[in-house]
């Protein structure tokens, strides 16, 4: 039975899409839009995700969860700049030294220092889940094909890191095996450090055949590179470099004229990026089942995008309920933002599905 | 197609060169063997056809070796892709991807060839090679001799005219070996393509070959007819010693011709029994090895499925069959590298559990040499290998070292584990095990990458320690080692035995099994040359 | 030693590197001297902001390290490297940060010069992260710490086989657990805001010193718990499995044949040297 891969959607409309909604995300401080961006995630993930390859966003969920907890515990014990007077509870106050005056150590506990707190750590919970669900929908290696010809080599060393790492681990596990066969159980720092060793030695044996099979399979040549190209490359980027700093200059140093802060960043970081595609050329043509641009692709994109438009829109007119107080009520919610947000479901339901589940 | 034009090669820092004055012609479409001993030369002349030598290792190379007209001085490994390829004797470190379509098509895509042609030549390619089935799969999950042939037709789909292979079949099992073969025989004899390959197990290849280049320390004889190559070769195949000791000429390369030349010697043997004839040991009852209904699963996978074995003290015992049959998961198992699922092992004098002793302990018990043997080895130097050997086992100092001596003589104790030829690594790592002196000693494969030479060294080693009294059971594809050494044959498939008993009867009997005498000797029973020449003897 | 010009930096890199370092710097510390306006309103964006600056930053930085070209051997030993690093991260990633990764990037660094040191830093992150689907704003940042901290290792004066050598590594290996911590940290700090615990927040337009006093309390309070094990497990490491692990990669490259000459010649006279392995 041949067995098809199916079409998976590219790479950077699920980026594109996760990215957007990450910018939404980072908009507001909203409990209920932020717990809406993290049911999309959710959704689209439980939907479109790829089985064959792990799946991420459960991680970044726990750790938006952690931290979420991890802030509201700081706040209850050393407070923060919130002033409120709804106290929850009042813990025994701590005397600290001279030294140490500024610190608040225990005392009362308001519910307006815990309720900003909670937003403030949903809102970086919900970025957290954006991007997870972007690592989940498109596994970020996939986006190494797209890297510019000058990276080539750099993106194929990340690569063979990748396929090197996880015969590491089960190397390692084989050394341990073998360990027990000298009488040893393998535990300990000491024995440890030992099987560092044949570990080593193994993937510097296996990354030498390697290297010898990429070099006789032809490795590169497709890049072509010349003097001129790479001082060409190398003019650009250190004067995109230096217009960086200087641009950072300007913008923090606001008696230098902040106005030419930004133009000159941007100048220098466009010459700086525009370095990367100079420095080589590969022939684009070629290549085998390349990720296609379809109108599903754009569908996606766009889904990412309108959240994010509207968010920001939103932040710079101060719609109603876009940064809640921290008063005991329920904030006010901004139905365009909340319909914003549910346009991001689309692609849960329009995109290919990635491949039949497994039987 | 190839030519060798007073070439020598020099490493940096070597004291002597590896080749000297090499000097001849390959032609197009010819498959060439090239046969040697472990460290004569045969892979850094390999090397220098596609100029990986001295270009990717370093080093001076005299003279010129040009390809297809073009000088590997001026022309890189990579220039040379479209011209030459090279195929590893371990194609998982030569994998650049991990998804069999995507590996085909990589040196394409390194290339810079447009999509259309590429996308059709993956697909020429995998009917080719028969490995449309397999287009989807994970290089990972592919058997050895998928993998190996996945290799080799990455390489070929980039379109070489030349084809260069060092040890294709050595880790494979007698199946798989032959399904490679079978691939190179198809491109050469349909495609025209020029194949130099190297192989230690001369037995599987010597009746593909066209021509054979002989090398030894670094010279190399020029292209030979096989048959002339095997009269003058150090190295050869059992029906070639058979050939040589009853006379025949022109030497058979193959069963076929040799059975064809067998008949008188059938006759002349008919009257003796292979029994008497090489001194088969006597096996006492003790039973060293006893294993009750052991299952064991890995993930989900039953690997090993109620299996029951008794193994008398004393005895070599092969285990048999496919990649993947369980043996080795039965060795780990007996060795408690693997727990059970089910089942019981006991060993030893005392019927220890090993499962239920500590390690510290069990290394008395029982000692496993695995498939990698450099798993085993930590240290710098062989000599600090050796001493912590014998820290590890609590043995005398010195111990390891001696062992070492005695089973393989002339290793400088200052060089690197990693250094080693796979012989000697292989007696480095038996020598470890052997310093705990264990009652029962398993080896997983001991004979890959062995030349005959270490492989001859390695039998009589193991043959000894079981006149001592050690017993011996060894997981191994190698027929002529099994006939060689083995009292008992074990067959196992899908982690069940589906044959166990004397050496003689089961591998006699097994079509796939069978060592290259007996298959020239059928109906008669006999394992080995030494056997026949013994036999001869007697009768003369 | 020959090994060491694996990747050799010439001066546009180091200038490149240095551009880098400084912007870096200023990603990390912006908030100590900035005006309290400036402060107040781009304290949101600003760690966006830098993010997608120092990403392109580092790439480019790469780029210009490598100069656009490396040999399939250098490409081995950095995916060896990487992934080392990166299987570590994968170990430890249930262990809150406790990283023994920067212990291989050091000794990368240390055997093989400053220039394998930061790209094999930078790539070990990528790899971690790609291998853990932990890409995010904070890559960057740890791109650009952990070259920094490759390239530092390189230049360390260590010398090879020195009895000294392995404290010298072990220091730096504590130093940089914790300065690590100390940076990464502050690139988030300023975007807590009044979230922050009392008198440990960013207080726009409040002296240098203040704000220097609060994020101590801040890095105290919050992070060296997990920062000085990271720095005294690395450091352990080093001083036990480093002799080994240095061994280990100066064995690697002395394999793999760096820097060893590639010669042609003609059957009686030298006819041509074809220059390195390159």
């Amino acid at each position: 039975m041949a067995q098809q891969r199916a079409r998976l959607q590219h790479p950077a409309a699920w980026w594109l899409w996760g990215l957007g909604l990450a910018t939404a995300a980072s908009r507001t401080t909203n409990p209920v839009v932020l717990l809406l961006v993290v049911g999309v995630c959710v959704v689209v993930v439980s939907e479109r995700h790829d089985p064959a390859t792990p799946n991420p966003l459960p991680a970044f969920l726990v750790i938006g969860g952690a931290v979420l907890a991890f802030r509201l515990v700081m706040t209850a014990v050393l407070g923060n700049g919130i002033v409120g007077d709804t106290v929850v509870v009042t813990l025994p106050r701590v005397p600290l030294p001279e030294w140490a005056a500024n610190v608040r150590l225990g005392g009362a506990v308001t519910l307006e220092a815990l309720l900003y707190a909670a937003y403030d750590a949903l809102r970086l919970a919900a970025i957290l889940a954006c991007l997870g669900a972007a690592n989940a929908l498109a596994s970020p290696r996939r986006l190494l094909r797209y890297l510019p010809s000058t990276l080539y080599d750099v993106g194929t060393a990340v690569v063979v890191g990748l396929t090197f790492a996880p015969q590491l681990l089960s190397d390692a596990r084989d050394v341990r095996a073998a360990r027990t066969l000298r009488g040893r159980d393998g535990r300990g720092l000491r024995e440890t450090a030992r099987l560092t060793v044949p570990v080593l030695e193994t993937a510097f044996e296996r990354s030498l055949g390697l290297a010898a099979s990429m070099e006789s399979r032809g490795y590169g040549r497709a890049v072509r590179t010349s003097t001129s190209s790479r001082r060409a490359a190398t003019g650009l980027a250190l004067a995109g470099l230096v217009g960086v700093l200087a641009g950072l200059y300007g913008l923090l140093d606001a008696s230098a004229g902040g106005l030419l802060g930004l133009p000159v960043l941007v100048l220098g970081a466009v010459l700086a990026g525009s370095s990367l595609l100079v420095g080589a050329s590969r022939d684009t043509r070629s290549g085998h089942r390349r990720d296609r641009w379809a109108w599903t692709e754009t569908v996606t994109a766009a889904a990412g995008a309108v959240p994010a438009t509207v968010l920001v829109v939103a932040s710079v007119q101060g719609w109603d309920g876009v940064v809640p107080s921290q008063r005991a009520e329920l904030p006010a919610l901004p139905l365009l933002a909340v319909v914003a947000v549910l346009v991001a479901t689309i692609p849960a339901w329009v995109t290919p599905r990635p491949r039949e589940a497994l039987s | 197609m190839i030519t060798f034009d007073h070439v020598s090669v020099r490493y940096a820092d070597a004291p002597s060169p590896s080749l000297h004055d090499v000097t001849l012609e390959i032609p197009e479409g010819e498959l060439v063997l090239v046969v040697g001993p472990t460290g004569s030369g045969k892979s850094t002349l390999l090397r220098t056809v596609n100029g990986l030598v001295p270009h990717f290792s370093g080093g001076t190379l005299t003279g010129r070796v040009t390809v297809d007209g073009l000088d590997t001085a001026e022309h890189r490994p990579r220039d040379l892709a479209t011209v030459v390829g090279l195929v590893e004797q371990n194609p998982t470190s030569t994998f650049v991807t991990d998804v069999v379509e995507d590996e085909v098509a990589y040196g394409m895509e390194t290339m810079g060839l447009d999509p259309t042609t590429i996308r059709r030549r993956v697909e020429e390619t995998l009917d080719l090679f028969g490995l449309t089935p397999l287009r989807g799969q994970s290089l990972r999950a592919l058997s050895g001799g998928q993998q190996q042939r996945v290799a080799i037709a990455a390489l070929f789909a980039a379109g070489p005219r030349v084809l260069v292979l060092d040890e294709p079949t050595s880790a494979l099992d007698p199946v798989a070996a032959e399904e490679v073969l079978a691939s190179l025989h198809r491109i050469v004899h349909d495609l025209g393509v020029t194949v130099v390959l190297a192989e230690h197990r001369l037995e599987r290849v010597v009746h593909h070959a066209d021509r054979v280049l002989l090398v030894d320390d670094g010279h190399v004889s020029e292209l030979l007819e096989p048959a002339d190559a095997m009269l003058r070769s150090q190295i050869y195949p059992p029906v070639v010693g058979l050939s040589r000791l009853v006379g025949w000429s022109p030497t058979p390369l193959s069963i076929r011709d040799a059975r064809r030349r067998a008949a008188s010697l059938r006759d002349a043997l008919g009257a003796s029994t292979p029994m008497a004839a090489a001194g088969r040991r006597l096996v006492g009852r003790e039973q060293s090895v006893v294993l009750d209904g052991v299952r064991v699963s890995r993930g989900h996978r039953t690997v090993i499925d109620a299996i029951d074995l008794t193994v008398s003290r004393g005895s070599v015992t092969t285990l048999m069959g496919r990649n993947g049959a369980g043996k080795s998961t039965l060795l780990g198992a007996i060795a408690a590298q693997h727990r059970l699922a089910a089942g019981r092992v006991r060993l030893g004098a005392a019927a220890t559990d090993p499962h239920a002793t500590p390690a510290r302990e069990r290394v008395r018990t029982v000692g496993l040499v695995p498939q990698q043997p450099e798993l085993l080895l930590y240290a710098d130097t062989v000599a600090a290998e050796c001493a912590a050997a014998d820290a590890d086992f609590g043995a005398a100092s010195g111990t390891c070292r001696a062992l070492l001596d005695r089973i393989s003589g002339g290793i400088d104790p200052g060089t690197h584990p990693r250094d080693l030829s796979e012989g000697q690594r292989l007696a480095l790592a038996l020598a470890v095990i052997l310093s705990g002196s264990p009652e029962v000693l398993l080896l997983d494969e001991p004979t890959r990458g062995l030349d005959y030479g270490a492989k001859k060294r390695l039998g009589e080693v193991l043959t000894g320690l079981a006149a001592g009294g050690t017993t011996v059971v060894l997981a191994t594809h190698d027929v002529e080692l099994a006939a060689e050494i083995a009292d008992r044959v074990v067959i196992l498939a899908d982690g069940e035995v589906v044959t166990d008993g004397p050496a003689r009867e089961v591998l006699a009997s097994s079509p796939a099994f069978a060592p290259q005498v007996t298959k020239v000797l059928l109906p008669q029973t006999w394992l080995t040359v030494a056997e026949v020449a013994g036999a001869l003897a007697r009768i003369a | 030693m020959t090994s060491r010009r694996v990747i050799p930096l010439r001066w546009p890199a180091v200038v490149a590197v240095a551009v880098v370092g400084v912007v870096g710097l200023v990603a990390f510390t912006w908030p100590f001297f900035v005006t309290g306006d400036f402060a107040r309103d781009h304290g949101n964006d600003a760690p966006w902001l830098f993010a997608l600056l120092l990403a392109l930053l580092a790439v480019v930085c790469l780029a210009e390290v490598t100069a656009g070209r490396l040999d399939a051997k250098t490409i081995a030993v950095l995916g060896v490297a990487a992934a080392a690093g990166g299987a570590l991260r994968l170990l430890s990633a249930g262990t809150a940060g406790l990283e023994p990764m920067f212990f291989v990037v050091i000794v990368a660094g240390c055997v093989l010069g400053p220039g394998v040191g930061f790209v094999s830093g930078a790539l070990a992150v990528t790899v971690g992260a790609l291998l853990t689907g932990g890409v995010g704003p904070w890559l960057p940042f740890q791109m650009i710490c952990a070259g920094g901290i490759g390239l530092g290792a390189g230049l360390l004066p260590a010398r090879p086989g020195r009895r000294s050598e392995r404290w010298v590594v072990a220091a730096y290996a504590l130093v940089t657990g914790l300065a690590y911590g100390v940076f990464m940290n502050l690139w988030f700090w300023p975007f807590l805001g009044t979230g922050a615990p009392t008198g440990m927040g960013f207080v726009p337009g409040a002296s240098l010193g203040e704000n220097l006093g609060h994020y101590a309390l801040f890095y105290v309070t919050t992070s060296l718990g997990w920062d000085l094990p990271r720095g005294v497990l690395n450091a352990v490491l080093v001083l036990v499995a480093g002799p080994a692990l240095l061994r280990d990669f100066r064995r690697g490259a002395r394999r793999a044949a760096f820097g060893v000459p590639v010669v042609f010649e003609a059957t009686d006279r030298p006819l041509q040297n074809a220059g390195g392995p390159r």
